[in-house]
């Protein structure tokens, strides 16, 4: 099942270099891609972004590296020890615990396993523990009601987020990502479940605590949020796993929804083609996510509690019945397609009613024309 | 069932200051909120910080002196200003403003007008969340309008252009081109502010139903402009008691019907529109002419003992220059009603009862300017 | 989810359109001929010497006050065999950069049209280190009219 790498056949070795591989490429890929916002956004506002630094801004992140790395390491005197230091490392780890699992290629991965989606959901809502552990151990009221929020906004949207990978896995029959990809070579799974795509966005928009949802981030607005008491080097280790999830949920997005190195030719192609295919999938993820922060404000905590649990989940599951209905009765799949597309629409429909009064704008406008005097 | 025997729970309201400095860029202003969970229970405004006594720096100087400090009470809008200060001196010393001083003084204080609205616009967007975009479309237009300001008057925000009895000098000989070049820019801004938020349901969920007052809260509390119109005054005083050539315009006045935030902002943005048709037409009736009476003293003086009170239709609301005379030529009193101040004392009202996080969105939709707050 | 939409279609029009940086400083944008930056005084190259007669119209009339004038005898002056028709000629003059806030009036009531804006980008560029070295003396202020660097730009 595991090749081993190099032709290495000693399973703690090859596990061994195969994670030194992926620490140092995770690395590289964080700061490349802390650059690489920061100039879209800028391109997206018609300015320039970082310029300076290095050739066209390209050492901005090193830059930014060793600022962070030279300044002091402050503490609260009365944080909590153990919470106040572990949180960083809470936030971080379960994130690069989720690589083990991504396929890049063919053989080109951590390991393979059984429940490989259902080891990245658990991984992933690890997290949130690290964001209340920051929040509570920086002995600070406002700290504590920031990591609050985002440890309730981050649960509330796990459930729409596993509940669409259960749906996306339903359709593949498997958890295993590598066999998920291979179900997918001549049609990707976005395809069956376009609802799902949508809602996996939005779910994971909110997990990544990314425009619309950077309540907890964009809290510095009134009160800072709870990464107010971290400085320097702890505080880029939030920085950089925020980075790093966007990454690695690019790479489970290209897997699961578009095929990840499979499609559209990618076994027939080899090696190289496969990366390329997984590279742009991942990169037009990443793209949308940035683009959505240069456009669309903020929500509020409640409205979007409650866009999690009265609009998102009831879909969820209503398409996870679907699915069940479909495959246990062996229809075709198209039948799914079709739903998705009446299920996104349903899901227009109820966020505009949400917003109600809808704006029209021309009839709620009354101008005074010029009768003169009021 | 089990909280009614629970015995009560001993809270306490949290007091959250938001300080002088604050990432909203609205100058510096500090306000005490007390905060019981979420709901804002108290509001309180420290103002103060950006006094500079231009009122009585002003009782020093005379009344070609005086132009400079008043533009500096509303940096933003530095031609409307300006026009509150001369239309006042011309009362009281009995001048008479030639038309064509007139004309570009109206076409002058709208395209101010519309900067001063990008301005709002830009703040306002990074206030809802939005990251950066609103401010840097904003900015991109008042750039347009600002380097237009630079080639007819020298400055890009402290103008000193107008004098009592018309302008300083005359206008560059392409005015007419520059300013419909402008015009067409900035209607390409406002299309984009446009599409970028107004329908946006986020912007909706944020900006509607928020901080609503009502217009007999609002007339009692001595609002004015679009926070007072967007409660559903037709209150103008372009329209009640036109100045200048006004009468002679067609235009309208957008209201709003609900008093939140959100029609706040449309109302600002459907202004902008009008004064665009405004410049159009005010271009096609610019004549030759003086830009100052021909008569004109070079000292001015004014007769002893005389007041008065004028007011123009600011970007921000009622901007009115009260202005004592002693007959010299320094003014013995001069007061400046400053329209960001009297809208402050809505943002209690409008606050209270509101989440913490509308706070901030209610305090960027009255549009202050703090120079123009504090003088 | 139609608004938001637009929104992104807006957004990715500005994508499109593509950055309206101007680049400063690496480029600086010309400067309209009404530019008024900090005052400077003029020199007469007929005659060589400047045309400030030191008559003090602008010290009264500066609203900050931040010139001081001193006025000397003009030696140059016909009476003395000179080439010059001014009977006074500025002996010391010392404009405070900080204190200015360029409002134009010293121009304005200029009776020898020997004081102008600075419309060039040194006007703009005047940044020190030290606040009392924004205090400019005769020499300072003349030397971009003698070296023919300004073009003034005084309104009739």
């Amino acid at each position: 099942m595991n090749n081993g790498i190099y032709g290495i056949e000693i399973a703690w070795l090859d596990a061994v270099i195969r994670l030194h591989i992926i620490v140092g490429l995770m690395t590289v890929v964080v700061m490349g891609l802390i650059y690489v916002e920061r100039k879209v956004l800028a391109r997206f506002q018609q300015r320039l972004g970082p310029t300076r630094t290095g050739p066209a801004g390209l050492l901005q992140s090193v830059a930014d590296g060793l600022k962070l790395v030279g300044k002091e390491d402050l503490r609260p005197r009365n944080a909590d020890p153990w919470t106040f230091e572990l949180a960083p490392y809470m936030v971080f780890i379960p994130v690069f615990l989720g690589f083990v699992i991504v396929p890049f290629a063919f053989g080109m991965q951590v390991r393979i396993l059984e429940l490989g989606l259902i080891y990245f959901v658990a991984t992933s809502s690890l997290g949130i523990i690290g964001w209340v552990m920051a929040g509570w151990g920086s002995d600070n009221r406002y700290a504590m009601i920031g990591g609050m929020r985002a440890a309730a906004q981050g649960i509330s949207y796990e459930l729409p987020l596993v509940l669409s990978l259960i749906s996306v896995a339903m359709v593949s029959q498997s958890f295993n990502l590598n066999d998920i990809v291979l179900s997918q070579s001549t049609y990707p799974n976005l395809l069956w479940q376009p609802l799902v795509l949508v809602i996996f966005i939005i779910a994971g928009l909110a997990e990544l605590n990314r425009t619309p949802f950077d309540i907890p981030v964009g809290e510095s607005e009134v009160v800072g949020g709870p990464f107010v008491e971290y400085s320097g080097i702890r505080w880029s280790f939030f920085f950089l796993a925020e980075y790093a999830a966007l990454f690695i949920m690019g790479l489970i997005f290209a897997a699961v929804f578009m095929g990840g190195w499979a499609w559209p030719l990618g076994e027939e192609l080899g090696r190289g083609w496969q990366i390329l295919l997984v590279t742009v999938k991942t990169s037009l993820f990443i793209f949308l996510i940035f683009w959505i922060r240069a456009s669309v404000p903020r929500l509020r905590i409640d409205q979007l509690m409650a866009f999690s649990w009265k609009i998102l989940l009831p879909l969820t599951f209503v398409q996870v019945l679907i699915n069940g209905a479909v495959l246990v009765y062996d229809a075709p799949l198209w039948i799914l397609t079709i739903t998705g597309l009446v299920g996104i629409v349903v899901l227009v429909r109820l966020i505009e009613r949400a917003v109600r009064p809808s704006p029209a704008v021309n009839s709620e406008f009354v101008s005074v024309g010029n009768e003169g005097a009021s | 069932m089990v909280i009614e025997s629970a015995p009560d729970f001993e809270t306490q309201d949290l007091l959250i200051n938001v300080g002088p400095q604050h990432p909203s860029t609205h100058g510096v202003f500090r306000m005490i909120l007390e905060v019981d969970g979420e709901i804002v229970k108290d509001l309180i405004p420290h103002i103060g910080y950006l006094h500079r006594g231009a009122e009585k720096l002003c009782e020093n100087n005379d009344f070609r002196q005086g132009v400079g400090y008043m533009d500096r009470t509303e940096y933003l809008a530095s031609h409307n200003a300006e026009l509150s200060y001369v239309m006042a001196v011309e009362a009281l010393a009995e001048l008479e403003v030639p038309e064509r001083a007139q004309w570009i003084r109206m076409i002058l204080c709208e395209l101010n007008r519309l900067s001063s609205h990008f301005m709002f616009l830009g703040a306002f967007g990074v206030d809802v969340g939005v990251f950066g975009t609103p401010f840097i479309y904003a900015w991109r237009e008042r750039e347009a309008l600002i380097d237009l300001f630079e080639e007819i008057s020298g400055d890009r925000m402290m103008y000193a252009y107008f004098r009592a009895g018309g302008l300083a000098w005359e206008v560059p000989g392409n005015f007419e081109e520059r300013v419909r070049e402008v015009l067409v820019s900035t209607r390409q801004g406002m299309k984009d502010f446009d599409n970028l938020l107004t329908r946006n349901e986020i912007f909706l969920a944020r900006t509607k139903n928020v901080g609503i007052i009502s217009a007999e809260d609002a007339i009692e509390l001595g609002m004015s402009g679009p926070t007072l119109r967007a409660s559903g005054v037709p209150l103008d005083i372009r329209k009640s008691e036109p100045y200048m050539y006004y009468d002679q315009i067609d235009f309208e006045v957008p209201i709003g019907t609900n008093g939140d935030v959100f029609d706040r902002y449309l109302v600002r943005l459907k202004e902008m529109e009008q004064s665009v048709s405004i410049i159009e037409q005010c271009l096609e009736r610019l004549n030759d002419g003086p830009i100052m009476p021909e008569r004109m003293p070079r000292m001015l003086r004014l007769p002893e003992g005389q007041e008065v009170y004028i007011r123009t239709e600011a970007p921000r609301g009622e901007y009115g220059i009260y202005l004592v005379s002693k007959g010299g030529n320094k003014p013995w009193r001069l007061k400046v009603r400053s329209a960001c101040l009297s809208n402050l004392q809505a943002l209690r009202k409008m606050s209270v009862g509101q989440y913490v996080a509308d706070a901030i969105i209610i305090l960027g939709s009255i549009d202050i300017v703090l120079s123009e707050v504090d003088r | 989810m139609r608004g938001i939409v637009k929104s992104l279609a807006t957004t990715m029009s500005t994508f499109i359109r593509g950055p309206v940086t101007r680049g400063y400083p690496s480029k600086h944008r010309e400067l309209p001929e009404r530019d008024r930056a900090f005052p400077l005084l003029l020199w007469d190259k007929d005659i060589d010497e400047p045309f400030c007669t030191g008559c003090h119209a602008c010290e009264r009339a500066c609203p900050v006050e931040c010139m001081t004038v001193i006025m000397k005898d003009n030696p140059n002056h016909e009476s003395q065999d000179g080439t010059s028709k001014r009977r006074k000629i500025v002996d010391e003059f010392w404009i405070d950069y900080g204190r200015c806030m360029r409002c134009n009036i010293c121009v304005e009531v200029c009776n020898f049209e020997a004081i102008a804006m600075n419309n060039t980008w040194s006007g703009h560029e005047t940044s020190v280190y030290d606040r009392a070295d924004l205090v400019m003396d005769l020499p300072q202020l003349m030397a971009q009219s003698k070296s023919d660097e300004i073009q003034e730009w005084v309104a009739d």
